[in-house]
């Protein structure tokens, strides 16, 4: 009787998992700098799948894990916009202490960390229960980049102004140590085999490639400058905002590593762990942008800010299989399963 | 009779004009001149198109647009302290909020 009851409740919770996994969307969220909308891609397709309106100048995106909700900062209105995952509409304005620039989501999706880059620098703490603002963490600087550490258990802030990156212990709050004396920009995260952080790769200031920090030893061990392979004549002189390699992610699966240079308009690939540049770069025909990744790694997505595009590219390969139009300058993207 | 070809010829030319395909307006076209102007140009280009700062047309108030400059001196653009008003006031005044605007 027992083993009858066992056997369908465990056919059952398989079913359940079958039935979400099945009915599981991705969509990769690109938000658009220069405009106030923000495009939803479908990567089954390479389409627009859905538009999201009325959030002006608007700067980073997050998700819950179910994608419920979405999280879009606008540096013009000063306030962290909160939209429906169904309906994609604004249902809050959760005012802020100051101009939001990028932001991140705690693994468990109960906080949203803003980072605020009005002098002298915080990142605020919103409740995504309570969808207030419930904390502010004092930085030292205005604050660029935040991210959550994939284990969850660290915030990492950037700091252009500051001049240094900050590792936050996400349960206190309490900054624990910091780095360099340069302008701190996209950064991502290598995983030990257990989760926890092995290495960041940091982009920085004036820097044409990045960074690479042993999050244990918690100091830098190296560093890469992207290569010189593109002919004078076609390599871009920009301006690019004092940030020649600004795009860095990588792979879900932990095996690559992919870097923008806006010079060169390509995006070149390392293998992990050894960090050896893999052939091929591929050429993007605009000055790129930000990264992300489908969950299964099979395709990044890029933007190239001074085209409108965001190319679609084949991991494996690294052959370009799509260029999407999206809205004015899109910059920051992240990945979102709507479950 | 002979004023006709000259006559005809300047409204050709005029309609020719005033029917060509507008170019777009670049932003360091749309906006005024003067000395805060100066100082963009001068301060900001190096790193950024200025369309980086027209973007935020209309959304800032002044002591918001004062924000703006004094973080971007702390990313390296070269304005000095005596130019950060004249600055602040200039996109205040032509790209700022609109009196009243909440």
């Amino acid at each position: 009787m027992n083993t009858a009851i066992g056997r369908r409740l465990l056919l059952s919770a398989l079913l359940l998992t079958v039935s979400s996994a099945v009915t599981a969307q991705v969509r990769i969220v690109q938000t658009n700098s220069q405009g106030d909308n923000i495009h939803l891609i479908d990567p089954a397709t390479n389409t627009i799948a859905g538009e999201i309106k009325g959030v002006p100048i608007n700067h980073g995106a997050a998700a819950l894990p179910d994608g419920s909700l979405f999280f879009f900062s606008s540096e013009a209105e000063q306030t962290l916009h909160v939209v429906d995952g169904k309906s994609l509409q604004t249902t809050k304005k959760i005012p802020l202490t100051g101009r939001p620039n990028n932001i991140s989501i705690s693994k468990d999706g109960a906080r949203v960390y803003v980072g605020i880059v009005s002098s002298p620098g915080a990142v605020d703490v919103i409740d995504t229960k309570t969808l207030e603002r419930v904390k502010s963490i004092p930085m030292k600087g205005g604050i660029h980049n935040v991210y959550v550490t994939p284990d969850g258990k660290y915030l990492v802030a950037g700091s252009i102004a500051g001049r240094l990156m900050t590792v936050v212990d996400q349960k206190t709050d309490e900054p624990l140590w910091t780095l360099f004396e340069e302008g701190v920009r996209p950064m991502t995260f290598e995983v030990n085999p257990d989760g926890s952080t092995r290495r960041i790769f940091v982009q920085l200031s004036e820097v044409h490639g990045f960074a690479i920090v042993d999050f244990h030893q918690r100091k830098e061990v190296g560093r890469i400058t992207l290569p010189n392979d593109v002919p004078a004549e076609k390599v871009d002189k920009g301006p690019f905002n004092a940030s020649p390699s600004h795009g860095i992610g990588v792979a879900p699966d932990g095996k690559t590593l992919w870097v923008t240079s806006r010079p060169n308009a390509r995006v070149y690939t390392y293998s992990l762990p050894d960090l050896r540049l893999l052939p091929n770069p591929v050429d993007l025909g605009g000055r790129p942008d930000w990264v992300t990744f489908t969950p299964d790694s099979k395709l990044i997505y890029i933007t190239t800010e001074n085209t409108d595009l965001v190319h679609a590219i084949d991991v494996a390969s690294r052959k370009e299989v799509a260029q999407i139009k999206v809205g004015k300058s899109p910059k920051r993207n992240i990945t979102a399963v709507i479950r | 009779m002979r004023w006709l070809f000259p006559f005809l010829a300047a409204v050709a030319l005029t309609i020719a004009v005033m029917t060509a395909a507008p170019r777009a307006a670049a932003p360091e076209d749309e906006l005024p001149e003067g000395e805060g102007k100066k100082i963009l140009v001068a301060s900001c280009t190096s790193c950024h198109d200025l369309s980086e700062v027209t973007k935020f047309r209309g959304y800032y108030d002044r002591s918001q647009w004062r924000d703006i400059v004094v973080t971007m001196m702390d990313y390296g653009a070269p304005v000095n302290e005596k130019q950060v008003d004249v600055l602040a006031d200039y996109l205040a005044e032509h790209l700022g909020k609109p009196q009243g605007a909440r």
